[in-house]
């Protein structure tokens, strides 16, 4: 008889042969035998956050630019449901992440008792995978599978509900067994690999107007030298989505920018035009396509993608590949004949035309971003928010390395910067994080300034404050006549927020103080907060109606709409 | 039932398998028909059929996010032309003492059973297609329908089985 353990040992035990050393959680009843065993696991630990939300998004970021699983723990009922936007945002963007729920004793499911949800239903359709454990005996092998599912082919969210008397439970510690008995059935209606990269091959060399766009799953797999030569060999220009930028260094010659929405108008044109599209990684997302029926209506559609079931689903595709991008990438590699497109690369250049600047002043968001990526050598991870600011970062911040640049994209959660720079920051001790958010987003999750300072974590935030839910209030201005509807919002002093935080803050206002100001931010051994007050009507241009192709862009803010109604007067700190 | 498919799915016989592969189809939103579901050959595994009007294309993409379920063995898709669906029906008639043998004319006439008889009600058994039980049911009508139970279709493929015949590519 081997030794007993509780079913909260053997969690923690559990969390370490799977190679885990940080969690993201906050106590309460249901999971208490877990916090009861945590202190005697001293290889984990334990970040304590304000919010399971934040819980659930620095799990994401700490997956994200870890490459490992991220972990978050909360207590059931209202631990568990405020789970559920990180846990979302994490499955809509593939991120590995494990979440530990307590739950009531099993004699008390199902009877509405004190804290209890049915999270295994709420979370249903946004995990990958999620288990209530009904038995210690089962515990173990219960982690062991969430690990394997949330890492396996196309990552994702496993949320493993254990109820209290459960983790009370004794049990004896069992090992791995030496195989995982779950098959991966072979993916229904897919073709034979080898001859779709064959026939892709032929199709980029028959091409004279072919087009990379590299997305998520490039990064997820690290492609990034595979993608590099690809374009190389064959000349070919990239396009990098919203989660697949910084796959290939901004200052590339064969990189062309993100597309979509708010792609550039020759990013844009550039997919109307091509004859050929290689997609990477990605799946043809709404914001990415525009209007589908006028989507690049003269282009063939190589399609490399993890997961079968994306492979046709929002654009006909000619050759699709289904597999790692990296692996496909390298098969493609070597079937893929030297070639340039020359004079197709210049067909894109003459499209190309003088950046809109996006308001007066100087303290516009390229310039912010050229000061923080100047102040950094480049050597930084940049965490988004949503809304304006994400798009400015997205198309003006010159990424140097790969997986630089961090955001929330099929989900566009606001309120995620914050929590989740707090797990990039653990992840990449040596290298400063710059949380970039607007002034609504940050105050969606700015009680975690309280979790960097008792845990030490040294995130550098920056609130691109305008007063406005700034992008809602630019759709208001194009397609609501200017009716500025619950768009102005009120801040604090974030000076003095920092400061009741304890830890230093500025406001800048104009360019002249940004360096300094950065610099000094910089040298902070711990959290720093830097306030930039920006134009308050600033807008993204150019952008592709909500609905309409690709062609047709908004690239000014030329009236559109009768003059604004009278409305509040925004206070500004 | 033209221009349908079937999804069969075989999965773990726990309820919360079964409610993922419903709840995967409810959230894409497709057009089902009939689910069945019941026990297969093997213990702990359940045979689960979606009726779904639907193209290929559609099916396909179901039957592939099916099979990212966890606890779903196999799963796949075939057009109703293809292969034979029949579901069952128990219907629960009163028929008037003067009509009793014209009611048995028309189980007869469908090859269906009686398979209770009390002095108020009789229960009538048949086994079809779709458009058999509903016309069977619909010859019921004349006298007085107190219940019906209908089963929802299972369905199996004609001949080779489906992963012989998929478009390649897709």
């Amino acid at each position: 008889m081997g030794e007993l353990l509780t079913g909260s040992q053997i969690l923690c035990r559990a969390l370490l042969e799977a190679k885990v050393d940080l969690l993201f959680g906050y106590p309460g009843g249901a999971i208490m035998p877990f916090y009861h065993a945590l202190p005697e696991f001293p290889g984990l630990r334990h970040v304590l956050v304000r919010h399971e939300q934040a819980a659930a998004h620095a799990a994401d970021g700490y997956a994200r630019s870890s490459g490992r699983v991220g972990v978050c723990v909360a207590t059931s009922g209202p631990g568990a449901t405020n789970l559920v936007t990180g846990l979302a945002t994490a499955h809509m963007d593939n991120t590995p992440v494990v979440a530990i729920t307590g739950q009531v004793p099993r004699a008390m499911i199902g009877r509405d008792a004190f804290q209890e949800t049915d999270i295994i239903g709420i979370t249903q359709p946004i995990t990958k995978h999620n288990r209530l454990v009904e038995d210690v005996e089962e515990l173990a092998d219960a982690v062991r599978e969430a690990f394997a599912v949330a890492l396996e082919g196309r990552p994702g969210p496993v949320l493993l509900d254990v109820p209290k008397d459960v983790q009370n439970q004794k049990a004896e510690w069992t090992s791995p067994r030496a195989e995982r008995p779950r098959a991966i059935p072979a993916p229904f209606g897919v073709g034979d690999r080898a001859a779709g990269v064959q026939e892709a091959a032929r199709l980029v060399a028959e091409a004279e107007r072919p087009l990379i766009m590299a997305g998520h799953g490039v990064i997820l797999s690290g492609a990034y030298d595979e993608l590099r030569r690809l374009a190389e060999r064959a000349g070919i220009p990239v396009i990098t989505t919203l989660l697949g930028i910084s796959a290939l260094p901004e200052s590339h010659p064969l990189h062309l920018g993100m597309p979509g929405m708010h792609g550039e108008v020759h990013v844009n044109r550039a997919i109307q035009q091509a004859d050929l599209i290689i997609g990477l990684g990605l799946r043809f997302d709404d914001r990415v396509t525009g209007n589908l029926a006028a989507f690049a209506r003269g282009a063939k559609v190589i399609h490399v993608e993890l997961d079968p079931c994306e492979i046709g689903k929002n654009v006909p595709v000619t050759v699709g590949l289904v597999g790692d991008a990296r692996e496909v990438l390298t098969e493609l590699l070597a079937a893929v004949a030297q070639r340039d497109c020359e004079a197709w690369r210049g067909e894109i250049a003459a499209l190309m035309r003088p950046r809109v600047e996006s308001f007066r002043g100087g303290l516009s968001p390229e310039s912010i971003l050229g000061a923080i990526d100047q102040a950094t050598d480049g050597r930084c991870t940049i965490v988004s928010d949503v809304g304006q600011h994400q798009m400015w970062v997205a198309k003006f911040f010159p990424y140097r390395r790969p997986n630089t640049h961090i955001t929330s994209g099929g989900l566009g959660t606001m309120g995620f910067a914050v929590p989740a720079a707090m797990g990039v920051a653990l992840a990449r001790p040596d290298e400063p994080v710059w949380a970039i958010s607007g002034d609504g987003g940050f105050q969606m999750n700015m009680q975690e300034i309280a979790t960097m300072v008792q845990e030490r974590i040294p995130v550098k935030m920056a609130i691109f404050n305008n007063g406005y839910l700034g992008m809602v209030r630019q759709w208001q201005q194009f397609f609501h006549g200017r009716r500025y509807s619950a768009t102005p919002i009120w801040s604090p002093d974030y000076v003095k927020l920092a400061d009741a935080y304890g830890i230093p803050g500025w406001r800048v206002e104009s360019a002249a103080q940004m360096d300094e100001v950065l610099r000094a931010a910089l040298v902070q051994p711990g959290p720093a907060l830097v306030e930039f007050l920006i134009e308050q009507e600033a807008n993204v241009f150019p952008m592709v109606p909500p609905g309409a192709s690709l062609s047709e862009a908004i690239e000014s803010a030329e009236p559109t709409a009768p003059a604004p109604p009278p409305g509040p007067k925004l206070v500004r700190v | 039932m033209t221009g349908g498919h079937a999804v069969t799915v075989l999965l773990e016989d726990r309820l919360i398998t079964f409610n993922r592969a419903v709840g995967l189809i409810r959230r894409r939103n497709l057009p089902v028909r009939s689910i069945a579901v019941g026990p297969t050959t093997t213990p702990g595994v359940s045979r689960l059929t979606f009726m779904i009007q639907s193209d290929e294309a559609t099916a396909i993409r179901a039957v592939q996010q099916l099979q990212k379920v966890i606890g779903v063995r196999e799963a796949a898709a075939f057009a109703t032309q293809d292969g034979v669906a029949r579901e069952l029906a128990l219907v629960k008639v009163r028929a008037a003492a003067d009509r009793y043998a014209e009611l048995l004319d028309v189980v007869q006439l469908y090859h269906a059973s009686v398979i209770d008889d009390t002095p108020d009600a009789v229960i009538v058994e048949l086994t079809g297609s779709e458009a058999f039980v509903l016309s069977c049911i619909r010859a019921l009508e004349r006298f007085e329908i107190l219940d019906v139970a209908r089963s929802g279709a299972i369905a199996i493929e004609a001949g080779l089985t489906a992963e012989h015949r998929v478009p390649a590519n897709l």
